[in-house]
C-alpha cells in the first residue's frame, strides 16, 4: 500500500518538472536564447515597469520591428563604447543613448549617414566646427569641403541663444556630436522606440525640417505631382516594405525617401542623401557638387524607374535653365551688396541693415524655392515664391543702394580705417548662413 | 469544527499561569506552529519592504501589507498569550471565569487575524495579477508580472492561525491538514521558482534544482495526504522534505553569489565586523543589489515550508497510536 503512494508522488513530482520544461520549451527563443542573463531578463522586465510609468514607450515598441525579431529594450539602451553607464534598477544602461547604439546593428546605415550633409555639417552649419574633433572635422571635409570647417551662423548669432536651442538646433542636432565620439542621433527620422522604415518614409518627417520659406522641399512636393498621388494613394501602399525589397508595387508614387535614399527595385540604399543630389541648390550662387555628375546619374536611375528618359532629360535641362536664371539675378543683386561693401557704405557687422536683410531674403528665400521649386516639380514655387521673391526684391534692392548712395554721396573720410571690412558677406558664400 | 480530546491536556488542574499547556511541554507541534506562524507573519512584512521597493512602491496599496505584517503579528503575539497556547478553554478550572474570557478573547483575535491574513492573501493575488496577467493573458505577462502566488503565503499563514484555533492539535486531522498546507505551499513555490527562474530563461542550469525539489515536495506530501497512516509515506516524505530545506539554504547562498561577487561579500563582512553598520544600511549599492537582484529570502521559502511540512508529519506521528511515537 505504501508503496502506491511513493510511486504516485514520484509520478506526480516528474510530471510537474516535465510540464515546466514544456512550458519554457514553448517560449520564443529571444526570451531565453541570449548571451547574458541581463538580456534576457530586459526581454520582458522593462516592460513590466514601463508598462505602468511610460506606457506609450512600450507600446510604440511592440509596434516595431525590433519587437517583431525579438529584440530587447537592453539590445539598444546598454551602453556602445565610450558611454556613461547609469545603474538602473537592477540593469545597467546607457546614460544617452546615440547613433553609436544603432551602430552596433547597423553600420553600414550609420557610415552612410557620417557621409551625409546631415551629419557634421548640419551641426556646423549653425555652431560652427568647434564642437568636433580634429578627426571628424577632417573626416567629413573630404566629402563636404568647407561645410565643417567654417564660421558658426552669423545670423544664428544676431538672433540669441534662445532661437539657436528651440530653434535652429532643433533641427539642425540631427549631425550633432556626442560625448562618445558618434555624431547625430538616428531617432531624428526613426523615432525612438517604434523605430521605424514607415516614418522615415513619409515626407512629414522630412518635412519637419525641410519646410518653410527658406527650404520649403515639404511645401514643394505637396504641390507637385509626387505629393498629390502619394496623399491619394496613400491608403494602399506598404511603407513597411523592407528597405533591400522595395518595389513600385509598394511605393507606386515616391516619396521623399524614394528618391534621394531607397533601394526601390534593386537600387542600392544609402542613408548618404547627398548620393543622387547633384548641386548645391541652398547656396546662395549655385554650383556643381563635387560628386555632382555621378549624384545625377544616380537620380536620374531612379527617375527611370517610373519616368522615360526622354522625359528625365527635359525635366532636367528646364531645372537647370531656372537654376542659371536665378544665379544670374542672385549674382547681379550680390554684386550691387558687394560694391556698397567696398565703398564703405555698409558697416562690416552683418545683419545690422535693412538691406542686408533684403539681400538675404532674395536668394535665402527666393533664390532656393525657385531651384527647388525647379528641381521638385513645383511650379507655384519656381514662379510666385521664386522668381518673383526675386526679381521684385532685386528692384527694391537697388532702390536702397540708390538711397543709400545718394544719402553718402561722397565716402566718409573720417570712418577709420580697421572698420573696413575684410571680407564681405557676399564675397564669403555661405558664412551668414546655416548652409 | 472538531472538538479537542482531552487525551493531550492531562493536567487540567494545574494552574495556567505556572505551568505549560499541552502535556506539560512546550515542545510541541502546535506550539512550534504557532511560533512559525507569527514569525512568517512579522517576516513576510520584510520581504514585501524590498519586494515592493523594486517598484518604487509605484501603487500606495503597496503599503497595505507592511503595515498588516506589523501589527498583525503583534495581534497574533497577543493572541497567543491570551491563550498561552491552550487549545481549549477546559484546561483552566472550571471557576476562573476571567481566565476562560481571557482565552475566548485571544482566540477570538487570533481567528481575526488569521481571517483577515487570509483576505489579505487573496486580494494581494488578484492585484498582482491585475498589474499585467488580467490585460494581457499571457505567459509572458505571468512570467513578468508581480509573482502572482506570492501573496497567497498570507493566506497560507492565515489558514494555519486558524486551523491552530479550530482543529485540536492532539487528533491526526491537525497534521493532516498542516501537510496540506505545506503542500499547496510547495505547489506555490514550484510556480513561483518557476516563474522566477523563466525571467532569467533558467540561464544557469542551477536554477531548475528549485523546481525539481518543489515538484517532489509537493508530490511527497500529496502522498501523505492519501496515506497517512503509512510509515515508509512518512519516511519517504520527510527525507525529501529535508532535501527541500536544504535546496533552500543552499538557493539563498546561490542568490547570495549571484548577486555579488566573493570578494565584496568579504568586504561587507569586514565593514560588519568593524561596526560600520550604518554606512552598510545606507549604501546604495548594496540596497540595489538587494532590491533588483535575485530575491536574497526567496529561497528561504522551501526550507520555511520544509520546516512547516515537518511540523505537521509530527503532528500525524504523534497522534497516531497514541503519543508512543514521539
Amino acid at each position: 500500500m505504501a508503496y502506491r503512494s511513493v510511486f504516485l508522488a514520484v509520478l506526480l513530482g516528474t510530471a510537474m518538472i516535465v510540464a515546466a520544461l514544456l512550458i519554457n520549451r514553448a517560449r520564443p527563443s529571444f526570451e531565453v536564447n541570449q548571451p547574458t542573463i541581463s538580456l534576457v531578463r530586459a526581454s520582458g522586465k522593462c516592460a513590466e515597469c514601463h508598462r505602468r510609468e511610460t506606457a506609450a514607450v512600450v507600446h510604440e515598441f511592440e509596434l516595431s520591428r525590433h519587437a517583431l525579431k525579438g529584440v530587447t529594450c537592453l539590445d539598444c539602451h546598454q551602453t556602445a563604447g565610450g558611454q556613461e553607464e547609469l545603474d538602473h534598477r537592477g540593469f545597467k544602461i546607457s546614460k544617452q543613448l546615440t547613433g553609436a547604439n544603432c551602430k552596433q546593428c547597423h553600420p553600414h546605415e550609420y557610415e552612410q549617414f557620417l557621409r551625409s550633409r546631415h551629419a557634421a555639417p548640419a551641426w556646423a552649419a549653425v555652431r560652427g566646427p568647434e564642437d568636433f574633433s580634429a578627426e571628424q572635422i577632417q573626416f567629413s571635409e573630404q566629402f563636404h569641403p568647407g561645410a565643417v570647417n567654417r564660421k558658426a551662423n552669423m545670423l544664428a548669432i544676431c538672433e540669441g541663444a534662445g532661437a539657436i536651442s528651440r530653434g535652429c538646433t532643433a533641427c539642425h542636432d540631427v549631425g550633432k556630436p556626442n560625448q562618445d565620439g558618434s555624431i547625430g542621433s538616428c531617432t531624428k527620422c526613426h523615432a525612438r522606440h517604434v523605430a521605424s522604415v514607415e516614418l522615415a518614409r513619409l515626407p512629414e518627417t522630412c518635412g519637419q525640417c525641410h519646410l518653410g520659406p527658406d527650404h520649403s522641399q515639404i511645401e514643394i512636393y505637396h504641390e507637385s505631382k509626387h505629393g498629390v498621388l502619394f496623399n491619394a494613394q496613400r491608403k494602399i501602399m506598404n511603407l513597411e516594405a523592407r528597405p533591400k525589397e522595395l518595389k513600385v508595387t509598394d511605393m507606386p508614387v515616391p516619396t521623399c525617401a524614394t528618391c534621394h535614399m531607397s533601394g526601390i527595385e534593386g537600387l542600392k540604399v544609402t542613408h548618404d542623401t547627398t548620393e543622387r543630389l547633384s548641386y548645391f541648390l541652398f547656396a546662395e550662387h549655385t554650383e556643381l557638387r563635387p560628386t555632382g555628375q555621378q549624384g545625377q546619374l544616380a537620380m536620374k536611375e531612379t527617375c527611370a524607374k517610373c519616368h522615360t528618359t526622354p522625359t528625365i532629360e527635359r525635366f532636367y535641362t528646364e531645372a537647370i535653365t531656372v537654376l542659371n536664371e536665378t544665379n544670374d539675378h542672385i549674382k547681379e543683386a550680390s554684386t550691387i551688396v558687394e560694391k556698397l561693401r567696398v565703398d564703405k557704405l555698409l558697416t562690416p557687422v552683418p545683419f545690422d541693415e535693412p538691406i542686408e536683410f533684403l539681400y538675404y531674403d532674395l536668394w535665402h528665400y527666393g533664390g532656393r524655392t525657385a531651384k527647388h521649386g525647379a528641381f521638385m516639380g513645383g511650379a507655384d514655387f519656381v514662379q510666385w515664391h521664386g522668381y518673383y521673391e526675386v526679381v521684385s526684391k532685386l528692384v527694391e534692392l537697388k532702390r536702397m543702394a540708390e538711397e543709400l548712395r545718394s544719402a553718402h554721396q561722397t565716402p566718409r573720410q573720417d570712418r577709420p580705417a580697421d572698420d573696413k571690412p575684410e571680407t564681405s558677406a557676399v564675397t564669403q558664400p555661405n558664412s551668414f548662413t546655416g548652409n | 469544527m472538531i472538538s479537542p480530546k482531552p487525551a493531550l491536556l492531562p493536567n487540567r488542574t494545574a494552574s495556567p499561569e505556572t505551568k505549560p499547556a499541552l502535556g506539560g511541554s512546550w515542545i510541541h507541534p502546535l506550539v512550534c506552529a504557532e511560533l512559525f506562524a507569527v514569525a512568517n507573519l512579522a517576516f513576510l512584512g520584510v520581504d514585501i519592504l524590498l519586494a515592493h521597493s523594486m517598484n518604487a512602491f509605484h501603487n500606495p496599496a503597496e503599503w497595505y501589507p507592511i503595515y498588516f505584517s506589523a501589527v498583525a503579528s503583534l495581534l497574533l503575539l497577543i493572541s497567543q498569550i491570551l491563550t498561552r497556547l491552550r487549545p481549549d478553554p477546559g484546561s483552566w478550572p472550571q471557576g476562573n471565569l476571567a481566565a476562560r474570557r481571557r482565552w475566548q478573547w485571544g482566540r477570538a483575535l487570533g481567528l481575526f487575524v488569521g481571517a483577515s491574513a487570509v483576505v489579505l492573501g487573496v486580494v494581494g493575488l488578484i492585484y498582482h495579477l491585475q498589474n499585467q496577467f488580467f490585460e494581457l493573458r499571457t505567459i509572458k505577462s505571468l512570467v513578468y508580472a508581480a509573482p502572482f502566488v506570492a501573496p497567497l503565503a498570507y493566506t497560507g499563514v492565515g489558514l494555519l492561525i486558524v486551523l491552530n484555533r479550530m482543529v485540536a492539535c492532539d487528533q491526526p486531522e491537525w497534521g493532516w491538514w498542516v501537510v496540506t498546507l505545506a503542500m499547496f505551499g510547495f505547489a506555490g513555490n514550484f510556480v513561483l521558482s518557476l516563474t522566477d527562474h523563466a525571467q532569467n530563461g533558467f540561464f544557469h542550469a542551477t536554477e531548475w534544482i528549485s523546481v525539481v525539489a518543489a515538484a517532489y515536495a509537493t508530490a511527497s506530501l500529496v502522498a501523505v495526504m492519501i496515506q497517512p497512516e503509512s510509515r515508509p509515506v512518512l519516511r519517504f516524505t520527510a527525507w525529501i522534505l529535508g532535501g527541500a530545506g536544504v535546496v533552500g539554504m543552499l538557493g539563498a547562498g546561490l542568490h547570495l553569489l549571484g548577486n555579488f561577487e566573493p570578494a565584496e561579500l568579504f568586504a561587507f563582512s569586514q565593514d560588519l565586523l568593524s561596526g560600520k553598520v550604518s554606512q552598510l544600511l545606507t549604501s546604495q549599492e548594496l540596497r540595489d543589489r538587494l532590491i533588483y537582484g535575485a530575491p536574497a529570502f526567496a529561497p528561504l521559502l522551501f526550507t520555511n515550508l520544509s520546516v512547516l511540512g515537518g511540523l505537521g508529519l509530527w503532528g500525524i506521528v504523534r497522534t497516531r497510536a497514541g503519543s508512543s511515537v514521539r
